[in-house]
């Protein structure tokens, strides 16, 4: 019984993020912030959903909102575990402005 | 078996899967250049995967935050990556990082 | 990586601006190839800016090895002393410090010195061959510039042409994973010697007085008394008067001071360095924000900052050039003090919407450089005629000042076919070429209709009074405001965040302004409403006129339309006029908004009434704690009168900028001269509400456990202050739990803060400007929290209401209070006990090996010790005590003081001196007041203030405090409150140090375990061995020379002076200065030795009088920094080649070798990095000083941190 409904679940995410390939998304992680050699952000990404496993999900075009440059693309393909995945949005314009701070 | 509120969980769990192909992904592109963001220090890893043992990934790390720990082996615990991009040979390359540039 | 760069210092001619003003004995640094070229440029060109002539900027990457191969062109020796970086002292200090080999270079020599970056940031070099703070010095002249360190994997690139730079101060950086950006040097400096075209000092057009000093940027500097000229003798902009359009680029063509150039949108980081001497500055950009700490996502939002000497911050604007909203145009930079901002303190951002590839102009036919797109970005569109972009479609007239904005004035026009082409989609009045409230859907819109008027205010009870006060009031308000039945205060209006804020804004002053013995008669016939924080329109909206901007301010009588939008819950926003602000802004020209978390209500806190604006309100929300929100605006150069109409502090000159008139705080002062209603005068009690009663400025009323939201900003206009609360603190970050508590802010004009603090206890809480002048003429007030309900403040809805009233308020008696009758601890029962028996008694102190002392030293002391200070057998050293974390501190203070022991029995203190001198006669009481510990401020604050029990002894008296160390705070002030004026000269402050649990205190020399002194070993079972080194930085001493004559310091310890300026000094910088009672005053070692290069070697003049740090290279170090003392002048503190967190609670904190922005109240923990000898842990000697060439270093502010890699005999090694 538990594993069946285990099944589903996985079925269903998984079904629902593979519906949204080619479809931007805004994805924010769970970490506090990120330092890419001194820069430091806040994990919220923003892009297109190219690829979908059962562990991570790839973005490419990815804009990672930095508040010093919020439509700053980065220049490969980003990969984000599901598990360090603390929310996000679907269908979501990457080229909306909004507060980051 | 249940647990203190009656509920069945039975391993592996949803949470078990995420993880487990997340390792696989790794597994699969051993020899490859992988960028890895932690949100613990030193931050960011460059290099090539050499293997993975467990649920930790071996990076043959060339370039990081701090030069000094570069050129050696980094065993990552692959579900501390934050996010991450692999350059299995098709996608954008992973720009080289040289001093100097 | 290794970079290698050859540099030289040379002497040059600086030009500062196209009038021709220069230096003709300036010194920079420049790389050799390029030594040639600009000695032949300003040989051609003696009269015009040379572009060559730049503070030396280069560049290299975290982790990199930099090479420096230097050669020194000056007359004396010289050399790079280089910040933030490692490097060995003996090769590459670049000065002559202690027993190092000496690594300055003499004309015409050279040297090699080899730096190691580890850090990002900016690495501000300067001279130390010549530390003279006088126009001999290097420093003054230019000698100064900045390696910018750049993330591991940076190349940098030509902004005009591309292509790879060596040097310069504006790059366009690139990393293979990071944005590119748009870098900009903005590096401030001031005093600079300068004569005009004529060879002569330059003249004020107006006061026909010898103008204000140089305050630059870059060795660049656009005074307005130039461009006024050029009004005065009808060559531009004939109807004009000056200040209304000195930023006017219609009318004047562009400025001389920098141009930071970018494409809306683009990535940048303008590196603020100050490489200045003496002032404090004030850096306002704006449309933009920035975090405080550019690597701590969860700092505190800026978009004004201070900045004190030798110190630096990055300012990356928060999405990019423009912000959120896209603005286009010109964004002023300047320092916001307005007589440095009137001398030409500033600079533009331009942000252009379309291509600049070379080909294009300004309005005035000048060509517009070329600027290359970043390559991450789109390109911008290339210009067309009909779009012809940034500022080729404003309808202005070269020459004439710049247009009104269309659609904001009431009556006013509407938009050109040139101007609708450029506009947004919904072009409305404040919101024509940016819509800023479009970043939300629908927002919620507030409407304000505010106004400016002239009214008199009246400052306090004695009847100190502006009688041309001009203030922003909302409209509803004049009426009530100008019949006396509402007090008027500085208009503080509140809003939520995501609101779209519309105000219509109307000009109701006096087309002229009257003139007295403060200021000339001006024609003020202009006024906008500038503002900061919130989103905006800079071409239309900015409440300015600047650079190809519209003038966006309204004549007498009209009315303008501007649209801003609060986009988060940001804080208290200031706003005032950018017309006239150097004439009309300390008459009381500013306010502020609070933006306050969505769904807010704000209430009136007597009647509950919903409201929108006050100074006080209470503001409730469903899902956070209600908060009283209490603002307090500080201003300097008050115009102030007598009740008889004597002018107060009157300048020598009306217009002067040579710091005229007094204080106020929303436009109230209490002075402490009139607070001495004891039949004994005595100042103890001056703060003591049963004395003299309670004080016109502001009580911020709360109910025991309220939370509060303090808004601290300062409304004008040119000085440092020093906020304290007694006995609250708060996160310095306040987004940031992981934060340092503080309880005391540096502030200068502009800049905001709010305080998130709460009333643990009821009682009178003193918040203060603490420094003596400040505190002196009346910068001080109450938050009064209540145990029982009052009919005059409602309760807090989500609090448990207070219980009805048993006891009726106290009132003003005449007489002193009893002390408390019972002192109620704030630990817990168990808690550890600490007692101290602590005597405040007078004894002459030795300051330094040339004798000079202070006659009439007042010292704390542990009893035990004080027999042995009296008979000689200790050195009197300032006390300082230590407890551990969760330990209970009981302290029994007894006052030994004895009235003819005092310098001034007639109560006349002239030296050094305050503005408004009046009698205040000393105390013989004493007090000792901690900081940021726990405590009851009813019985244990350590003053007497309010409606509190006095808590001050009298001789051979004793008081006791209870003190609670609840958490590990690290570094507390401790000074005394009895009397600020006949005490704080003297000595009568100390530190207390939180300590973390567990820790024992050992002398470093006997290995003794001790309870007292500023040098311990701290031993803690689970943390590092470590040497704690407590550095109290001074000011305000008052001493006399071995012949016993005063020593006047600044002045008297002034090197190289040629000639005495009789206005050289401000108040402020009066009084002797070191660290922990001791200073090495460089004069006293010049003239034994008049040698510059040799003045901080210990070969030739043995070691400072200052304290010596010693310790073995890598032992860990805890540097305590502090300064209880007492003077305005803000102070920068560095020690050479080691760093630390700015915040040593917070590891992400920014990594830097300097503390900025040292007032009264100071305190920081400096935790070095690497331990003793930094990264390479390098045996030798380490400067630790101000960061302030005039007037600190000179004066003895430095010592030695001396580290040794073999053992010695006097200095056990730390037992690991």
């Amino acid at each position: 019984m538990g594993s069946k409904r285990n099944r589903l679940q996985e079925d269903r995410l998984f079904k629902e993020l593979k519906s949204l390939m080619g479809k931007d998304v805004l994805i924010i992680t769970e970490s506090d912030q990120l330092n890419l050699f001194g820069q430091t952000f806040r994990p919220i990404f923003c892009g297109r959903l190219v690829e979908v496993y059962h562990g991570h999900i790839q973005l490419f075009p990815v804009i990672i909102k930095m508040v010093n440059a919020p439509f700053f693309e980065f220049p490969t393909p980003l990969c984000i575990p599901i598990e360090k995945i603390a929310q996000f949005t679907m269908d979501f314009d990457c080229e909306t402005p909004f507060p980051l701070t | 078996m249940p647990n203190n509120d009656g509920y069945y969980v039975k391993a592996p769990t949803i949470n078990d899967i995420h993880d487990q192909t997340l390792i696989k992904y790794f597994e699969d592109w051993v020899g490859r250049k992988v960028i890895i963001l932690v949100s613990s220090f030193p931050f960011v890893f460059i290099g090539v995967i050499a293997e993975v043992i467990d649920d930790f990934v071996v990076v043959d790390v060339e370039t990081t935050s701090i030069s000094q720990l570069e050129d050696r082996e980094w065993f990552i615990h692959i579900h501390d990556i934050e996010v991450f991009y692999i350059d299995e040979g098709e996608g954008p390359r992973i720009p080289d990082l040289k001093d100097g540039d | 990586m290794k970079r290698c760069y050859h540099v030289v210092a040379i002497p040059i001619r600086i030009v500062l601006n196209n009038f021709g003003d220069y230096n003709p004995n300036g010194m920079m640094y420049v790389l050799k190839e390029n030594e040639h070229k600009v000695r032949e440029l300003v040989k051609k060109h003696p009269f015009t800016p040379v572009d060559l002539v730049q503070p030396l900027v280069i560049r290299a990457n975290e982790g990199d090895e930099v090479e420096i191969l230097f050669e020194n062109q000056l007359p004396f020796a010289t050399g790079m002393n280089f910040q933030e970086a490692d490097y060995d002292v003996q090769t590459s200090d670049g000065a002559n410090v202690g027993v190092n080999e000496n690594t300055l270079v003499d004309c015409g020599e050279q040297t090699l010195y080899q730096i190691n970056a580890y850090h990002q940031g900016v690495y501000f070099f300067s001279d130390l061959g010549n530390p003279a703070s006088s126009d001999q010095g290097s420093n003054i002249n230019g000698l100064f510039g900045a390696l910018f360190v750049q993330a591991r994997g940076s190349s940098w690139t030509d902004p005009i042409k591309g292509g790879c730079i060596e040097s310069g101060m504006y790059a366009d950086i690139h990393h293979p994973f990071l944005p590119s950006f748009r870098e900009y040097a903005w590096i401030f400096h001031d005093e600079m010697p300068t004569v005009d075209l004529t060879g002569n000092k330059p003249l004020d057009p107006v006061t026909n007085q010898e103008r204000e000093s140089t305050h630059a940027i870059n060795y660049r500097y656009e005074p307005l008394e130039n461009r006024k000229k050029l009004i005065d003798e009808g060559v531009v902009c004939p109807d004009c008067d000056g200040e209304e359009v000195h930023h006017d680029s219609w009318v004047f063509g562009d400025p001389a001071s920098p141009i930071l150039r970018g494409y809306v949108g683009d990535p940048a980081t303008i590196r603020i360095v100050h490489g200045g001497v003496k002032e404090t500055h004030a850096f306002h950009y704006h449309v933009h924000q920035w975090f405080d700490d550019p690597t701590n996502q969860d700092s505190e939002i800026f978009d004004a900052q201070a900045i004190s000497p030798q110190t630096w911050y990055d300012i990356k604007p928060f999405y990019g050039l423009g912000s959120l909203q896209g603005a286009i145009g010109d964004a002023i930079v300047h320092c916001h003090l307005y007589p440095h901002f009137a001398v030409g303190m500033w600079g533009i951002n331009r942000i252009f919407d379309t291509l600049q590839d070379g080909n294009q102009c300004y309005p005035n036919g000048v060509s517009i450089d070329a600027l290359q797109p970043l390559p991450d970005r789109p390109r911008p569109p290339s210009p067309t005629k009909e779009r012809p972009g940034f500022p080729n479609f404003i309808p202005g007239k070269v020459g004439c000042k710049a247009p009104r904005p269309p659609l904001g004035i009431v009556g006013g026009r509407g938009l050109t076919e040139l101007e609708k082409n450029a506009a947004v989609r919904n072009p409305r009045p404040g919101a024509v070429f940016a819509d800023p409230c479009a970043v939300a859907d629908a927002p919620v819109v507030k409407e304000f209709n505010i106004s400016v008027i002239q009214l008199p205010l009246i400052y306090n009870r004695q009847g100190w009074n502006d009688p041309k006060g001009r203030i922003f009031v909302k409209d509803e308000d004049i009426e009530d405001v100008c019949a006396g039945r509402k007090e008027p205060e500085p208009l503080i209006i509140h809003m939520t965040a995501g609101t779209c804020i519309r105000i219509n804004f109307t000009n109701r002053l006096p087309h002229v302004a009257d003139g007295d013995v403060f200021q000339l008669v001006t024609r003020t016939y202009e006024v906008g409403m500038h503002i900061h924080f919130v989103k905006f329109d800079v071409l239309v909206n900015d409440g300015a006129n600047v650079g190809w901007n519209y003038d966006s301010s309204v004549l007498p009588g009209e009315t303008i339309r501007y649209e801003y939008f609060a986009d988060v819950e940001l804080k208290a926003w200031f706003f005032h006029d950018h017309l006239f602000a150097n004439y009309h802004q300390q008459h009381g020209m500013f306010g502020s908004g609070v933006v306050h978390p969505r769904f807010a209500k704000l209430l009136d806190s007597c009647s509950g009434e919903e409201v929108d604006s006050g100074t006080q309100v209470t503001a409730t929300q469903p899902l956070i704690p209600d908060y009283r929100d209490l603002t307090l605006m500080v201003h300097d150069f008050a115009f102030l009168y007598d009740k008889d109409g004597c002018p107060l502090n009157p300048p020598k000159f009306p217009s002067s900028p040579d710091d005229p008139g007094l204080f106020g705080v929303n436009y109230k002062c209490e002075p402490l001269q009139f607070r001495l209603n004891t039949p004994e005068c005595d100042p103890a009690y001056s703060f003591s509400s049963f004395v003299n009663g309670d004080p016109v400025t502001p009580i911020l009323h709360c109910y025991k456990g309220d939370s509060l939201r303090i808004r601290l900003l300062q409304g004008a206009q040119e000085e440092s202050h020093s906020f304290n609360i007694h006995g609250l603190r708060w996160k310095s970050e306040r987004p940031d739990v992981e934060s340092r508590f503080d309880s005391q802010q540096h502030i200068v004009i502009s800049e905001s803060y709010t305080f998130e603090t709460y009333a643990k206890n009821s009682g009178d809480y003193l918040w203060t400007f603490e420094t003596e002048e400040d505190l002196w003429n009346g910068l001080w007030g109450l938050i009064r929290a209540y145990d029982e309900e009052v009919n005059f403040l409602i309760p807090l809805p989500d609090q448990v209401a207070p219980p009805k009233r048993t006891q009726p308020l106290p009132e003003c008696t005449g007489s002193p209070p009893a002390p408390p009758s019972v002192i109620e601890s704030a630990a817990p029962p168990n808690a550890p006990l600490k007692r101290f028996e602590i005597v405040a008694f007078q004894i002459p102190i030795l300051y330094s090996n040339f004798g000079e002392r202070d006659p009439f030293g007042i010292v704390f002391a542990l009893e035990e010790d004080m027999n042995d200070i009296l008979k000689g057998r200790k050195d009197p050293e300032p006390l300082i005590i230590r407890a551990n974390v969760g330990d209970e501190v009981e302290v029994h203070l007894t006052s030994f003081l004895n009235f003819n022991q005092f310098p001034y029995l007639d109560g006349i203190w002239p030296y050094p001196p305050v503005k408004e001198q009046a009698f205040y006669p000393p105390s013989v009481r004493i007090s000792l007041h901690p900081q940021l510990i726990d405590y009851d401020v009813k019985t244990s604050s350590g003053e007497t203030v309010g409606f509190n029990p006095d808590q001050t002894a009298g001789p051979n008296e004793t008081v006791t405090y209870r003190w609670y160390v609840d958490t590990p705070v690290g570094t507390c002030g401790m000074w005394d409150m009895t009397d600020i004026r006949n005490h704080r000269s003297l000595g009568t402050y100390g530190a207390f140090i939180a300590e973390p649990r567990g820790t024992e205190y050992y002398d470093p020399y006997t290995l003794e375990p001790v309870n007292s002194g500023a040098q311990v070993i701290l031993v803690n079972p689970l943390l590092p061995v470590t040497r704690e080194f407590v550095l109290i930085m001074y000011d305000g001493a008052r001493l006399v020379d071995k012949a016993k004559q005063l020593i006047v310091d600044p002045v008297d310890g002034i090197l190289l002076l040629n000639e005495i300026d009789p206005d050289l000094v401000d108040t402020y910088d009066n009084g002797s200065r070191g660290f922990n009672y001791r200073t090495e005053r460089l004069i006293n070692r010049y003239t034994k030795r008049a040698v510059l290069k040799d003045l901080f070697s210990s070969n030739v003049h043995g070691d400072p009088s200052t304290p010596l740090l010693e310790a073995y290279k890598g032992d860990p170090i805890t540097i305590r920094l502090l300064n209880p003392s007492e003077r305005r002048r803000a102070h920068g503190f560095h020690i050479h080649s080691h760093y630390w967190n700015s915040d040593d609670t917070d590891l992400t904190s920014q990594v830097r070798s300097f503390s900025p922005e040292i007032v009264t109240g100071f305190t920081a923990d400096l935790r070095i990095h690497y331990g003793a000898g930094s990264f390479y842990n390098l045996s030798g000697d380490y400067m630790y000083r101000s960061g302030n060439i005039r007037w600190d270093l000179e004066q003895g502010m430095w010592g030695i941190m001396r580290v040794y890699d073999a053992l010695q005999a006097h200095l056990p090694p730390l037992e690991k």
